[in-house]
């Protein structure tokens, strides 16, 4: 597969991970960025063990992960503002605090459902985690209860 | 508010235009270069540092084998203090970010405790070597002086080692753990979450 194309379909998926990890659009395209350095540098290397689908989001996945080492960083709490939207300001709004609230979740569930909410297979999601496939199912469930009652609170 | 929240619309709605392709690929270079410099810098340093001790060698002549011992001593000190800050730290922090989440945590632990035993032993390492160095270099020098200078001149060096290694030493391994052993813990609580 070649790497334009890579970065074309898989920009704003990657790119929307980053932020349901951190809350912060900046800070999201820095690592989205750094992720498709890793991905320019492995593809040679890529050897069709996995789906490509699979060894992208492993590579997101952990590089998110990773951003544990920098101390000083933590989400924002705050709604973010610079993601670009459609006008439909309700929708907006709703976005914007759906991002809020998965960036609040502990870092493995911010994952998990970003991985679900971006439509990625729940097999695909075990192999990504390392998770078996029940938990997944199980995690996702009480993830997506989580988040809507947080929704909910927010929005009152 | 309906009960069925639309997750999944909300989700597709972030979007950030994509940066064009060739700022991947500057990025991806100034960071190439970025690690380059650290490695060429460091071994300037280091073949410097030996250059230097190697023309006091040659330069003074030294008679006695303890002042030869000594050099080596203060050499393999600086050699092994910049070795592994430099090359041995990188190459230790070499991680797979092609496997899952379980694996990558688990070896991102890995990796920090590896480097919080480098830190402690490495530090520990080098002050020994240094001090028992600088000791056995001083014997010939100061064995030329009187009494009074000879103790003036172990008198003072050694206060010195003394304050590195019980102020500065501690300090800095104290620091270093601390923020180790932060990451360590938050590494570790965030793979908690997974086998919860």
């Amino acid at each position: 597969m070649v790497f334009e194309d890579i970065y074309r379909d898989y920009w704003n998926k990657v790119f929307r991970i980053c932020m349901g990890y951190v809350n912060d659009a900046d800070w999201a395209k820095d690592i989205a960025q750094e992720i498709f350095i890793i991905i320019w540098k492995q593809l040679p290397n890529f050897r069709n063990e996995s789906a490509i689908g699979t060894w992208i989001y492993r590579i997101a996945s952990n590089n998110c992960l990773r951003q544990i080492e920098r101390q000083n960083r933590m989400p924002t709490t705050e709604l973010p503002e610079q993601i670009e939207y459609k006008p439909d300001p309700d929708k907006e709004w709703q976005s914007k605090l759906l991002y809020k609230c998965i960036a609040e979740l502990p870092e493995t569930d911010r994952i998990i459902i970003s991985l679900e909410l971006e439509d990625v297979k729940q097999a695909e999601i075990a192999k990504i985690t390392g998770l078996s496939e029940s938990n997944v199912r199980v995690k996702v469930f009480r993830i997506k209860e989580k988040l809507t009652q947080k929704f909910k609170q927010y929005e009152q | 508010m309906s009960n069925n929240i639309d997750f999944k619309e909300l989700w597709n709605r972030g979007k950030s235009s994509a940066p064009d392709i060739s700022e991947i690929f500057a990025k991806a270079d100034q960071l190439n270069r970025k690690t380059r410099n650290k490695i060429w810098r460091g071994n300037l340093l280091l073949s410097l540092t030996v250059a230097f001790m190697i023309f006091i060698w040659w330069y003074y002549q030294p008679q006695l084998i303890t002042t030869k011992i000594g050099l080596t001593l203060v050499i393999t000190a600086i050699v092994m203090f910049l070795a592994t800050t430099n090359q041995m730290v990188p190459l230790l922090a070499k991680t797979n970010v092609e496997t899952d989440s379980q694996h990558f945590l688990a070896q991102m632990i890995r990796i920090k405790q590896k480097q919080e035993f480098l830190n402690k032993t490495m530090l520990t390492g080098y002050f020994i070597f240094l001090s028992l160095g600088i000791f056995l270099y001083m014997i010939e020098y100061a064995g030329r002086g009187s009494l009074t200078f000879q103790l003036t001149a172990y008198g003072i060096t050694f206060a010195w080692i003394a304050f590195n290694w019980f102020y500065i030493r501690a300090k800095t391994v104290k620091k270093q753990l601390s923020a180790i052993n932060d990451i360590i813990t938050r590494l570790e609580v965030v793979n908690k979450q997974l086998l919860d």
